[in-house]
């Protein structure tokens, strides 16, 4: 009977929280706050907040149009793996308490299954054999690495930090990050790691490709780039990957500098209605992170995408590895001597 | 016991083979069984002594006519097979093996068909006796057969443009450094009076005066120009690019593996300096620049096989940075890369011959779009591309998950925070690996077909029977990492450690102790991290099914053709429209949108319709907007590699004097 009990809560997990049909409206729900939030500071009406839904659905209503010059099997298969990739990376980030897989990726690891949905749309987008495809993917690959440097630092910055604080040295786990700060405060209440807090706030965007850090997708030069060839229901898969990937940096993000809010939810919880304290610190937690992730959201993206314009992809990768990589590398030297 | 017998059998199975086949090797297919069995013999013997080597942790001391020690003094030639050996050696057995079933098909076309299978096999005969030996001067003469054999081999297609210099560049600095290792060999000959490994380990240890110490950097440089480490990588480059694509397998997977183990077994077992910060520092720092120089320098090409020659030293510069941690995880997970470098490595160099085996070329500024014609080589060349660029849960990201931790571990247990920038360049280097090969895969497989390529067809099956056992291994030693480490990579670490027990094997029990020497490092294998690759493949398909499920009923394989022959509208409109635009009408417009050839598709109507507009995004410029910014290290590195030998030679000799120099100053 466990058997099947603890198959049917995994399958719980990975199917409805916090997988796919959480990522789904959530990470769909974001794209919409945002959508409004910038016409909004625009003095646009901006469309409904729903809107992402209604787009998905008449996609997958569409025809789906294969280019000649294209390899078929890699063209369609590349954005569901992209989408699988990018939901099962959102089991392994803690939602504050509550940890789906707890045994199965590290911090690092999670930085390589972060290339894994950038790197399926690469694929499909080289697979499609378009030219304009050919531009955004040189680009995108140029903004992976430019990402991945500052994103890299702010990692050990965070893993030297709290191996410090459990006095083990250095400390991987996304479970015991979260852990250690639920138990000695949020990180980002520290001095030293305030600057990997900004440089990860800068990241967020250009790990997901919006304004001013979009050359791969640039509309108005190269037709949105990768996505050129795209049409109907596998496009829509690209549109709910990328509101997924929304979700999965402002969760990491939330999980790596914001954990200590677990804590107090857990202390408010248990000092209201002890009786109740698991189930309700759960929804309560899901419910904060899904705030602070609007609130992410509307700073790092909405914000930035409503007040800049597009950066050329050699600006990019300068500003990443000057500015952002500066700040990250601060974190790192003072979380290394113990500040 | 018979199985003391099994390595100068593998060894002399080689030779025998090379020498058979110099006499009867007219006809294809006694070559062909000869080469087959003079690499399969060996193997099948390494797997043999696995279980008592590898599980038991014996050491094998063979004494060749029974000329076993007398007096302390051991005058006789050995073979001497640890952990550490074997471990190379099953590598070694193992490439060579691949690398021998991919040439039957693919040197069917070429002439002087026995003296190539003749070269080949003296090639793995040199390696492999060379990991096996258990003494210095054989260790040498090991060296001289297979440089000169990787040499001849280089330049076997001499019509091959470059093929001439590149084996003269090679045997060049190849001789620098075999000569280095001859002088080596003769200083420590005269200081200790022996040449057997076992003796000089007792006897070096204590006596690290000025002579042992300069004999030690002639060692080290002398191995580190087989492995191709900076400042000898551009012969590798240039080697690769005019060796056969199975010969590239034997230099990049066995003959560095080789150079790799000497400096391994220099440092760790004969010299015991492992321990000095200085020579900690001084391997991973060589590690370091090789890994990102080379990966750098692979950016910059526009040759398939040039590229992944860069590629290959900088996978050598991770395996020496490891090494060079000297702790028990940074060994381990250095073998393990080196297992997992020869795999994939091997993997893509094949690939890249069966693109050359079709097309003729290797340009990637020439190639394109051929995962249509050859789709089956294109899932290969993806899974060693994913392999080496370190993507879940390939065999490149296990290993390279390890060095990661083992470079942070010993930044905070050595408190340097050079090594935490050791941690930080493994990491970006990682990604630009990745970079180089979406290029690759962009500008070869994907995008759009040449014209000329239209005929090409997939490779014959035996190449590709070869390749598949490589990929098989790659998901293989990814999917379990537990397994490779507990029963190849952590008994050879603990051998790497443990050289007393190797002093003992051969000179009998007590006798390293007599010297005074301890093994002092602790063997703990312990990491933090977390990573179950089963776990995670598990949730990714079951993710990936239920994606497909809801996206199949959601009509997402209703898949409408835009370019079907027989659309008539309104495709018929914008030909009849571009037509009148155009210098020369095409005669048949009918299958042009069919073929999806890069001047006949769609895009023609965007680029205006001339093929001169056309521009093909691939080989040259694809990551300009990264090389823009480091423009000035691009140009510096640019006129760096001039080409020319002298040049090249001048950088052995200089690396020489700075080594003698670094050895005399930590003495």
């Amino acid at each position: 009977m466990t058997i099947i009990t603890d198959a049917l809560t995994y399958l719980a997990y990975i199917l409805i929280f916090p997988g796919f049909l959480f990522c789904f409206l959530s990470g769909m729900l974001l794209c919409g706050i945002d959508r409004k939030l910038v016409a909004r500071m625009q003095k646009r009406v901006g469309p409904p907040v729903l809107q992402p839904f209604y787009d998905f659905f008449k996609l997958l209503g569409k025809e789906t149009i294969v280019p000649a010059a294209a390899n078929k099997t890699v063209f369609l298969m590349a954005p569901l793996v992209g989408l699988a990739a990018q939901v099962v990376l959102q089991l392994f980030i803690p939602v504050f308490s509550f940890h789906a897989f707890r045994g199965v990726a590290d911090v690092i690891v999670v930085l390589y299954l972060l290339l894994i949905p950038a790197l399926s749309v690469i694929l499909g987008a080289a697979s499609s054999g378009s030219p304009y495809a050919g531009v955004g993917l040189s680009r995108e690959m140029v903004t992976v690495l430019a990402v991945e440097l500052p994103l890299v630092l702010v990692l050990l910055a965070v893993a030297k930090t709290v191996g410090n604080a459990l006095g083990t040295g250095l400390c991987f786990s996304l479970t015991d990050i979260v852990r250690c700060q639920m138990e000695n405060g949020s990180l980002i209440t520290r001095l030293s790691m305030i600057p990997a807090a900004v440089a990860m706030l800068l990241i967020i965007p250009g790990e997901t490709g919006s304004h001013p850090f979009d050359a791969a997708e640039a509309e108005t030069e190269i037709c949105e780039g990768m996505l050129a060839e795209y049409s109907g229901a596998p496009l829509a898969v690209y549109k709910l990957s990328h509101a997924v990937k929304l979700l999965t940096m402002t969760t990491l993000f939330t999980a790596l500098f914001l954990g200590g809010i677990g804590g107090g939810v857990q202390q408010l919880v248990s000092g209201l209605a002890p009786s109740l304290a698991g189930g309700i610190a759960i929804v309560l937690e899901i419910i904060i992170l899904f705030l602070l992730s609007v609130v992410l959201v509307a700073v790092t993206v909405s914000f930035t995408h409503a007040v800049t314009a597009r950066l050329r992809i050699e600006q990019l990768f300068k500003f990443y590895w000057t500015v952002v990589t500066g700040l990250a590398a601060i974190s790192v030297v003072l979380a290394w001597y113990g500040l | 016991m018979m199985i003391q017998h099994f390595p100068i059998l593998a060894i002399m199975a080689y030779f025998l083979a090379a020498f058979l086949i110099v006499v009867f090797g007219k006809n294809r297919t006694v070559r062909n069984v000869l080469g087959f069995l003079g690499t399969a013999i060996p193997l099948c013997l390494l797997i043999a002594l696995a279980k008592p080597i590898l599980i038991q942790n014996q050491i094998i001391a063979y004494w060749m006519g029974n000329r076993v020690p007398a007096g302390g003094y051991a005058i006789g030639i050995a073979l001497e097979v640890d952990a550490m050996g074997l471990f190379f050696g099953l590598l070694i057995a193992t490439a060579v093996f691949v690398a021998m079933l991919y040439s039957f098909s693919y040197m069917s076309h070429d002439d002087n068909e026995p003296q190539y299978y003749t070269l080949f096999l003296m090639l793995c005969g040199g390696v492999m006796g060379l990991v096996l030996s258990g003494d210095l001067f054989n260790m040498f003469i090991m060296v001289e057969i297979l440089t000169f054999a990787a040499v001849a081999l280089t330049a076997f297609r001499n019509t091959v443009f470059g093929a001439l210099e590149a084996a003269f560049k090679y045997l060049v600095v190849g001789c620098i450094g075999s000569t280095c290792i001859l002088a080596g060999t003769i200083m420590l000959y005269a200081q200790a009076h022996t040449l057997n490994f076992a003796q000089l380990a007792a006897f070096l240890p204590g006596n690290l005066n000025l002579a042992t110490m300069v004999a030690y950097a002639l060692l080290f440089i002398g191995f580190c120009t087989k492995a191709f480490i900076v400042p000898f990588h551009p012969l590798a480059a240039d080697a690769h690019g005019a060796a056969p694509a199975p010969v590239s397998v034997l230099i990049s997977g066995v003959l560095t593996k080789s150079g790799l183990y000497g400096i391994l077994r220099l440092t760790y077992i004969l010299f015991r300096t492992m321990n000095l910060g200085t020579v900690q520092f001084w391997l991973v720092f060589l590690g370091s620049v090789s890994m990102f120089v080379c990966v750098t320098m692979a950016l910059a090409q526009h040759d398939f096989k040039r590229l992944l020659a860069f590629h290959s030293i900088s996978q050598i510069g991770y395996v020496l940075t490891a090494a060079g941690l000297a702790t028990a995880l940074g060994v381990s997970s250095g073998l393990y890369h080196a297992m997992n470098h020869t795999l994939f490595k091997g993997l893509l160099f094949l690939c890249a011959g069966a693109v050359l085996h079709e097309t003729g070329t290797t340009d990637l500024g020439k190639l394109g779009g051929l995962s249509k014609r050859m789709p089956k080589t294109t899932v290969l060349f993806l899974i060693g591309a994913f392999s080496i660029s370190g993507i879940p849960p390939f065999n490149g990201f296990a290993s390279k998950w390890l060095i990661y931790q083992a470079t942070y571990q010993k930044a905070v247990e050595s408190g340097s925070i050079g090594f935490l920038l050791v941690t930080v360049v493994c990491l970006v280097t990682s990604t630009l690996t990745l970079a180089s090969f979406v290029k690759v895969t962009q500008s070869v497989f994907f995008g759009q077909l040449p014209k000329e390529y239209d005929n090409v067809k997939e490779v014959p099956f035996g190449m590709r029977f070869a390749m598949g056992i490589l990929a098989l291994l790659c998901i293989l030693t990814g999917l379990f990492p537990g397994f490779v480490t507990n029963y190849l990579t952590e008994p050879a670490a603990r051998a790497v450690f443990g050289a007393n027990g190797y002093i003992d094997a051969m000179m009998g029990s007590g006798y390293a102790e007599g010297f005074g020497l301890a093994d002092t490092l602790p063997v703990s294998f312990a990491n933090v991290g977390i990573w179950s690759p089963i776990s995670w493949l598990c949730l990714l398909l079951i993710m990936t099914l239920a994606v497909t499920i809801v996206a199949v009923s959601s009509k997402y394989d209703a898949v409408s053709k835009a370019a079907r022959q027989s659309d008539p509208l309104p495709l018929a409109d914008l030909e009849a429209a571009t037509a009148a635009y155009l210098p020369t009408a095409p005669a048949n417009p009918a299958p042009r949108y069919a073929t999806g050839h890069a001047a006949e598709g769609k895009y023609e109507l965007f680029f205006g319709g001339e093929e001169s507009v056309y521009s093909q995004v691939g080989g040259d410029d694809m990551f300009w907007g990264f090389k823009h910014n480091w423009r000035h290290y691009f140009s510096f590195m640019h006129e760096l590699h001039s080409g020319i030998v002298n040049d090249y030679a001048l950088w052995a000799v200089i690396a020489l004097a700075l080594a003698m120099l670094y050895a005399m100053i930590i003495l």
